[in-house]
């Protein structure tokens, strides 16, 4: 699966519900696909997209939370897991883009070049609801059931490597933080 | 499966809480900071049984500081008010954090840090970031108090969140041993 593709699929599944996406890649291509405002793009911060989710989805128990994550950011952040199971938390929906490494930075191998599992990772973290997707079919089928469910998912969709864009958001930050909380009615 | 009803404070009875924390934590009623995601140490356990024995309070344990500035970034917009609880010594697992997160997009929230490294130290692996912690707040441009009195407690705090969600902007109260005391192991 080509990352855009899979990016695509998340947001026209998404209808309003807020997505968390990535430092890097995640990010670009969110933009690219639809700057929408329920979109909080992380400019920097690896790894933190999922504790964001986590603290977004403890906020909002109304909404379900997406996280559009990478698999090196997500290893640099895999205690989160553990967290977001520790918290009960039941309305978190958490995608990580695996291209099996460092791809912005000249896609140097990482985790799951090496045999890392991180679907695996999420089961033991104590993610009841885990899936390692490969195609498109796969990724809407997956992403579908977690929309619908009302417990946590995590989701490590595999896309191939490349595919960098040149689309950016706003580098206003406080403008990305305002439109996010006015589109999801937070005081 | 999911054991929510777990005692997150662990050992610590809301009885033994000092002063401190029931004016820290009455200072958080007051200004609707609900959620404390905190990192233990021992001042704080005695500060988050006290909160635990109040539904007002929702306490999330993280597993590294940094985790804590994301998920009350996350909170916050959400639109609800947090206080970050963590030792002094792993501020330093939060910098970038701070840095690129919440203050580059003006997320305000308390830091209270327990200050271990300074009075009554017995651990020499605290010692350097204990003179450090201030020089990595001020480097960041992280407005700071420390709290030493009883009697200070109170209008630091009130004033300390007041101006932290009038700046938008993260603010670290630490707690200094001369307030919440120090081990007795030599």
């Amino acid at each position: 699966m080509d990352r855009r593709e899979g990016t695509r699929i998340a947001v026209e599944l998404a209808g309003s519900s807020p997505i968390i996406s990535s430092v890097g890649n995640p990010t670009f291509d969110l933009v690219g696909v639809a700057d929408r405002p329920e979109n909080f793009y992380v400019w920097n911060s690896m790894g933190m997209a999922s504790s964001i989710g986590l603290g977004l989805a403890l906020a909002r128990p109304d909404r379900r939370v997406i996280v559009l994550d990478g698999d090196g950011a997500l290893l640099m952040n895999l205690g989160s897991l553990a967290t977001a199971t520790m918290a009960a938390i039941t309305n978190l929906v958490h995608v990580v883009w695996d291209n099996g490494g460092w791809e912005i930075t000249g896609a140097q191998p990482a985790g799951t070049t090496f045999g890392v599992d991180l679907a695996t990772i999420a089961r033991g973290a104590g993610f009841r609801h885990t899936a390692s997707v490969e195609t498109p079919e796969d990724f809407r089928h997956t992403f579908t059931a977690a929309m619908a469910d009302r417990e946590a998912w995590f989701i490590a969709a595999h896309i191939e490597p490349g595919g960098a864009t040149k689309n950016r958001p706003t580098k206003t930050l406080t403008a990305l933080r305002d439109r996010f909380m006015v589109a999801l009615n937070a005081p | 499966m999911l054991e929510v009803g777990v005692a997150r404070a662990g050992r610590h009875k809301a009885e033994d809480a000092a002063d401190w924390a029931i004016k820290l934590l009455d200072a958080f009623r007051r200004e609707d900071v609900r959620n404390l995601v905190f990192l233990p140490d021992t001042v704080m356990g005695r500060l988050l049984a006290l909160a635990e024995a109040d539904p007002f309070f929702r306490l999330t344990a993280v597993h590294r500081e940094e985790e804590a500035v994301g998920i009350v970034t996350g909170l916050f917009l959400g639109g609800q008010r947090a206080a970050m609880l963590i030792q002094n010594t792993g501020l330093g697992n939060s910098l970038n954090a701070l840095a690129s997160l919440a203050l580059a997009y003006k997320i305000p929230f308390p830091l209270i840090a327990s200050l271990r490294g300074e009075l009554g130290e017995f651990n020499p692996a605290q010692l350097v970031m204990g003179r450090a912690v201030r020089g990595c707040l001020d480097a960041l441009g992280i407005q700071h108090f420390t709290l030493s009195r009883e009697d200070e407690v109170e209008v630091v705090l009130d004033g300390a969140l007041k101006t932290c969600f009038t700046a938008q902007e993260p603010l670290a109260i630490l707690l200094s041993a001369q307030l919440t005391g120090w081990k007795d192991e030599q």
